[in-house]
């Protein structure tokens, strides 16, 4: 008896949290296919009295979301594509190429980025983008974006590369590869799972990144999810069903890639934590 | 075989770029920084040197020290209530054998979510006439609680969405640690008949301390940086109930463009957060040696 007892109880109180978690989400999907705030407000967890589909066309093509969705999709591909290379790049002649002295002082550099934190240089970083003439274009996320992974990115690519043998590069190089077609053929190949890691991490950051959205995008057709959402809030303040819509659409990408990938999520997204 | 990855040339090639583009966006914005600091600089008149008068100014500022007090509720919020539910749940979770993943799997989810599109699930959650808090609360009786226009209950409304969105993070990061103690001990302690929760007070806790001690610092280094969720949530209102240091230095530089300003403001965040690194280096960061077994 008591040991069925207390088996159950850790149980009981995990599923409280684990219901405090998904409550949400059922309140979300099931609001966003009810006709009005009348019926939400009614039955919170009823099934809709008429299901109303109608919110997910109103919201993908009224509503602009499907702009703000391939907005995001592409800056967060395009920057943290970028960031990965550049990383890797920067990470094979920083580890493997024969600088050391150079190399030492460059990668104390770049973890030192890692001590300040990203919303003091805001202003600095809104004036610079002013002054480069980008303000109001994409260029002037996908920038900051891609330098703001760089120093995580180096450090955990670093750490990987440095892993790797020497003979597989001398054994390389006497095939006559050059130290482009090194870091192309071999050592990128052999990284990938870092690579894989970061490309996450930077990713999940680029795509909820809100605050350098909010400020230097203004121009409606070129806004990311994160802010084109909080418009379309503020835009359909009483339009509870709509906005649910809205937030199932942000929320269900990232779910999927999630429920494929959550090992290399938990993994990448805590190193990444650990070693900062 | 060493001409390749001795040539200068494709050392530049390589690094180049990326140290360029972190230098110009990184550092070159930490210089400025210090640079516009000192001068009345407001984007419309000309900007003058003026030594320390913007930081004279922000000493006696008090709606920034209003912002400066709510950080500090937000760290306490975290250190104090967070954290110990956080080792809590994760030494449950680790004692449990079925569906420990599923566990693991699902308290994870709000940390990878955009804090913008949880600002606006909870801002629904918490509305007046249609969200289910209330509605919940109304079956016991509560009244109609206006949890986001009350300056009373607009903090503690924010604590818990952001709390909501991270504690299944630092969860995991905790779980992790714990399930990589070498297993012996907690089996050596159940022959000796210590029950579940000794076991957890008396071994487990101590052998984690350097991972707690790695989660204060998460949380102090996540409060000083929280601003998404209230420039969401409730823009820093109502009359700067939730505002925090970073709002309140974006709404100056931006919305009054008080660069110059703005830019002293950040200055002094920074500080704080020094000061706050060295008050953990003296406290909670001597947790941080290794515990043997």
């Amino acid at each position: 008896m008591s040991t069925i007892f207390n088996r159950t109880i850790p149980h009981l109180i995990l599923l409280v949290y684990v219901a405090a978690v998904l409550v949400p989400f059922a309140f979300v999907i099931l609001s966003s296919m009810k006709e009005s705030n009348i019926d939400i407000a009614e039955r919170p967890f009823g099934l809709p009295e008429t299901w109303v589909l109608d919110n997910y066309v109103t919201a993908w093509v009224k509503a602009k979301i499907n702009v703000y969705f391939f907005n995001s999709v592409y800056l967060s591909v395009t920057s943290s594509m970028a960031g990965v290379l550049l990383a890797a790049a920067c990470a094979f002649a920083l580890t493997r190429m024969k600088f050391k002295r150079v190399s030492n002082w460059l990668y104390q550099i770049v973890l030192l980025g890692m001590l300040i934190p990203g919303n003091v240089l805001f202003i600095a970083q809104y004036i610079l983008v002013k002054d480069l003439g980008i303000l109001n274009t994409h260029w002037s996320l996908f920038f900051p974006y891609t330098a703001g992974a760089v120093p995580l990115s180096v450090l955990l690519i670093a750490a990987f590369m440095r892993t790797i043998p020497n003979e597989l590069e001398e054994a390389a190089i006497m095939d006559g590869l050059s130290a482009i077609g090194l870091f192309a053929r071999i050592i990128i190949p052999i990284t990938m799972p870092a690579l894989v890691t970061v490309f996450i991490v930077n990713f999940l950051g680029a795509w909820n990144e809100y605050l350098l959205a909010n400020f230097f995008i203004s121009k409606d057709a070129l806004r990311t999810l994160p802010t084109g959402m909080v418009g379309f809030r503020d835009a359909f303040q009483t339009n509870y069903a709509l906005i649910c819509t809205g937030i199932v659409y942000s929320v269900l990408p990232v779910i999927v890639l999630y429920a494929f990938l959550q090992k290399q999520i938990i993994e990448g997204v805590t190193a990444g934590s650990l070693k900062g | 075989m060493r001409s390749s990855l001795r040539n200068p040339y494709i050392y530049i090639l390589f690094v180049v770029p990326t140290l360029g583009l972190y230098a110009l966006f990184f550092f070159y914005p930490m210089l400025t920084s210090v640079g516009y600091g000192f001068t009345d600089w407001n984007g419309l008149e000309e900007t003058n040197f003026i030594g320390f008068a913007n930081f004279q100014q922000a000493f006696a500022d008090s709606d920034f020290w209003n912002a400066v007090r709510n950080n500090m509720v937000f760290i306490l919020f975290s250190v104090g209530v967070q954290v110990p539910l956080i080792v809590f749940f994760a030494i449950l979770i680790s004692q449990v054998r079925r569906f420990q993943s599923f566990y693991k799997t699902t308290v994870f989810v709000p940390s990878i979510l955009s804090t913008a599109v949880i600002g606006i699930l909870w801002g629904f959650m918490y509305d007046p006439e249609v969200g289910i808090i209330n509605q919940f609360l109304g079956l016991f009786g509560v009244e109609t609680i206006y949890w986001l226009a009350d300056s009373n209950w607009a903090l503690p409304a924010v604590l818990v969405t952001n709390a909501w969105q991270w504690m299944g993070f630092y969860i995991v990061l905790v779980l992790a640690a714990i399930l990589s103690l070498p297993k012996e001990i907690n089996e050596a302690a159940s022959i000796d008949g210590a029950g579940g929760f000794r076991r957890a007070w008396y071994i487990t806790v101590p052998l984690i301390k350097p991972i707690i001690s790695v989660i204060v610092m998460l949380s102090i280094a996540g409060a000083m940086r929280v601003v998404d969720i209230v420039l969401v949530m409730t823009k820093g209102g109502p009359v700067g109930a939730t505002d925090v240091m970073a709002s309140y230095m974006v709404n100056r530089a931006i919305r009054y463009g008080d660069y110059g300003y703005g830019t002293a403001l950040s200055i002094m965040i920074f500080a704080i957060a020094l000061i706050l690194t060295a008050l953990y280096q003296l406290t909670f960061g001597k947790m941080r040696e290794r515990v043997e077994f």
